[in-house]
């Protein structure tokens, strides 16, 4: 089986600890990053499959991030799922206009829930 | 010889008797003409009293013209007695005819006056926008008796020529300088009666207009055809022509696009006297709330009857910026809940798994759960202070407590955590701080530990936190004070604010951290307008209640909090509590 490799964008470090512990370690890389800054750094060296991105984040939100990437990489190339606590429809609108995969607030997915999400962004891809 | 002596005597008699009958004659002759002088006057006082009386009801030009030539005929001699009177677009003639005339007649004395008109004005006037009214006499065609007297008066009012009276007849020489001058009194007389009315009215409509024009809602009135009478600037500011001189509905039509019907909302106000209340919307930048009225007339006469109509648009901007700030406020709120939230009920979740599928030590997520709900509970602390605080409700109970001993308790608190993130954290006192200040110790801790925690979030590894405290003596300058307790600030504190200040301890929280720019300092104590965190405060997150309570604190103690900053430098923080009594310290 191919390990696939999730970048969990997120200052959230409950969030990141509980994705890791939460995805089966012989399915998944999981990565993190605390901003959109350190997350774009990262991105050539991650080359990730999937990437869980929070909204609202110090130095480059979430926002910034996907245009930044999508100017770097192309719209698309990399899914992304926006994972926030925020449930503005204006910020998701933003994201969904710049590509992203999906969206779900954090607080209303068990830990469960999320993992079926992320699993089911990979058997589409199939 | 007899014959001679009677002659003479005749001749005598015949001389004094023409003599006396000549004197008689000139005396009869006098006497008439003092008569007619007096019916003169009589007629000017009974034509200047009935015009007085009308006056008083009625500014209307028109109508007082047509009062002073229905009396004329008493007083001179004419075949017709005619006006002209300037309209916006038009030019009234009426004419009144004592005999009968030829059509030629009319319209030589109609011609003659609109050459004067056109004369006085300076301008020209086209026969077609003439409206000719006829009354009196009939035309006879078959009498062909030309004008041959003719006598013009200029109507003036408020020194503007406003139009011409004029006597006419087939007769040759009538009008001479006597009774010219009289009638000139009459007009004269009138248009001083309209004039000084006139003005009367100007200043009070000066005074609407100018209560108008300073409105800051715009308003715009037309008349029943959508002419618009009256616009103030705000109005011409809604559509973006305030420079534009004469603005039609079409500007508003043109401008207000989709967003407002201006025209038929105005048409179901005049012709239904509907008044409507618009949905807010957006014109270059600001939200308006438009709101159309009938104009009705309140003169008894024709009451209620529809003059036009009136559109306000009243500038809803702020309240629309204040609904946003709210609604940034909920969601920054529930978003600073949820956070928490979620970690506790994924670290939980996580413990709910069979043992060894736990992978990380249980102690971990306890530690997730703890952690995470102490947040919670500050937030909701916080957000119960500013709801007090809001409501004039938040109350302190102060009693006298030794601020160092504070002061040293915080640094026990916080030393743990500075020393983590490898920053100095230093606490001094003057000597000179008395130990028995009133204050409330809790509340004050609370104010502390905003200021440390957020000294601590904008301080990088390597800096300095000084919290300090000194005695502010009323009327001394604090920059010596400043200097005899051997404190360095990132800039000078403002001495105009403390020379106002009773004798007060200072406490001081400076930072060696980022410091905060001249136009966002007075940003930072508002409950709602936090710092746009990704330009000015990097790295950090949070309600931005902190500094609005901790103002709400000290404003409670009757102390100031303030900050002076330098950027790249650092921040220094300081309130100040009373020691001298003051209104809100009690006890």
């Amino acid at each position: 089986m191919i390990m696939k490799n999730v970048l969990v964008v997120d200052d959230d470090m409950t969030f990141v600890a509980a994705i890791k512990a939460t995805l089966d370690p012989n399915e998944y890389t999981v990565q993190s990053a605390g901003n959109g800054l350190e997350a774009l750094e990262s991105l050539k060296e991650l080359k990730p499959d999937l990437i869980l991105l929070d909204i609202m984040m110090p130095k480059m939100d979430g926002i910034e991030f996907l245009k930044e990437m999508n100017k770097q990489y192309g719209e698309g190339k990399t899914p992304v799922l926006i994972t926030s606590n925020v449930s503005s429809l204006e910020k998701i609108g933003e994201g969904i206009a710049l590509g992203i995969r999906g969206y779900f607030v954090k607080s209303n997915e068990s830990l469960q829930g999320i993992a079926g999400i992320i699993a089911g962004v990979f058997e589409k891809q199939k | 010889m007899i014959t001679i002596v009677s002659i003479v005597i005749a001749c005598v008699a015949i001389a004094v008797s023409v003599y006396l009958a000549v004197k008689d004659f000139q005396a009869k002759a006098v006497l008439e003409k003092r008569e007619k002088d007096v019916s003169r006057r009589m007629y000017e006082l009974a034509i200047l009293k009935e015009l007085g009386d009308r006056i008083g009801y009625s500014l209307n030009v028109q109508q007082i013209i047509d009062i002073i030539t229905n009396s004329l005929h008493q007083f001179i001699e004419y075949s017709a007695v005619s006006y002209m009177l300037l309209e916006p677009e038009k030019v009234i003639f009426k004419m009144h005819l004592e005999n009968s005339v030829h059509r030629r007649f009319v319209n030589d004395v109609r011609d003659r006056m609109l050459g004067s008109l056109g004369a006085l004005l300076d301008r020209e006037f086209d026969k077609k926008n003439v409206e000719e009214i006829l009354s009196g006499a009939i035309i006879i065609e078959e009498l062909e008796e030309p004008v041959r007297s003719f006598f013009n008066i200029p109507l003036v009012i408020d020194e503007k020529v406003v139009g011409v009276l004029t006597v006419a007849d087939t007769k040759e020489g009538l009008y001479k300088e006597e009774e010219m001058t009289i009638l000139y009194k009459i007009i004269q007389q009138a248009s001083k009666a309209v004039t000084s009315l006139q003005g009367v009215v100007k200043t009070e409509q000066e005074k609407v207009n100018a209560m108008v024009e300073s409105m800051e809602d715009g308003v715009v009135m037309t008349d029943a055809d959508y002419r618009i009478l009256v616009i103030n600037p705000a109005a011409k500011r809604v559509i973006g022509q305030e420079k534009k001189p004469e603005i039609t509905i079409f500007d508003f039509i043109d401008n207000l696009g989709g967003k407002m019907d201006v025209r038929g909302r105005l048409e179901e106000s005049v012709k239904l006297k509907k008044t409507y209340v618009s949905e807010r919307f957006e014109m270059r930048g600001k939200f308006y709330q438009s709101f159309v009225f009938p104009v009705k007339t309140t003169a008894s006469l024709n009451a209620g009857e529809v003059l036009g109509g009136v559109v306000i648009f009243h500038d809803v901007t702020r309240e629309v910026e204040l609904e946003r700030v709210r609604d940034d406020f909920t969601s920054m709120i529930v978003h600073e809940l949820r956070t928490p939230l979620s970690g506790i009920q994924k670290a939980s979740e996580l413990l709910k798994l069979p043992p060894k599928k736990v992978k990380v030590g249980t102690k971990q997520y306890i530690d997730i759960i703890y952690q995470n709900s102490s947040s919670m509970l500050d937030l909701v602390n916080d957000i119960l202070d500013a709801a007090k605080l809001q409501a004039g409700k938040f109350e302190i109970s102060s009693e006298p407590a030794d601020i160092k001993e504070v002061l040293e308790n915080r640094f026990s608190f916080f030393n743990i955590s500075s020393t983590d993130k490898k920053i100095r954290l230093i606490v001094s006192a003057s000597e000179n701080v008395p130990k028995d200040v009133p204050f409330d110790i809790q509340r004050i801790k609370q104010v502390l530990n905003n200021l440390i925690s957020n000294a601590l979030k904008f301080t990088a590894q390597g800096g300095t936190i000084t919290v300090s405290a000194f005695l502010h003596e009323s009327g001394v300058s604090v920059a010596k004070e400043v200097t005899k307790a051997s404190l360095t600030l990132p800039e000078p504190f403002p001495e105009e604010q403390f020379s106002t200040l009773p004798k007060s301890v200072v406490v001081i929280v400076a930072d060696t951290g980022m410091g905060i720019s001249a136009q966002n300092i007075p940003l930072l104590f508002s409950k709602f307008k936090q710092i746009d965190n990704k330009t000015v405060v990097p790295n950090i997150k949070g309600t931005g209640l902190g500094l609005a309570i901790a103002r709400g604190i000290i404003g409670e103690h009757g102390g100031i909090v303030d900050v002076v900053s330098k950027v790249d430098v650092g921040s220094a923080f300081y309130f100040t509590l009373p020691i001298t009594k003051s209104e809100s310290v009690t006890s």
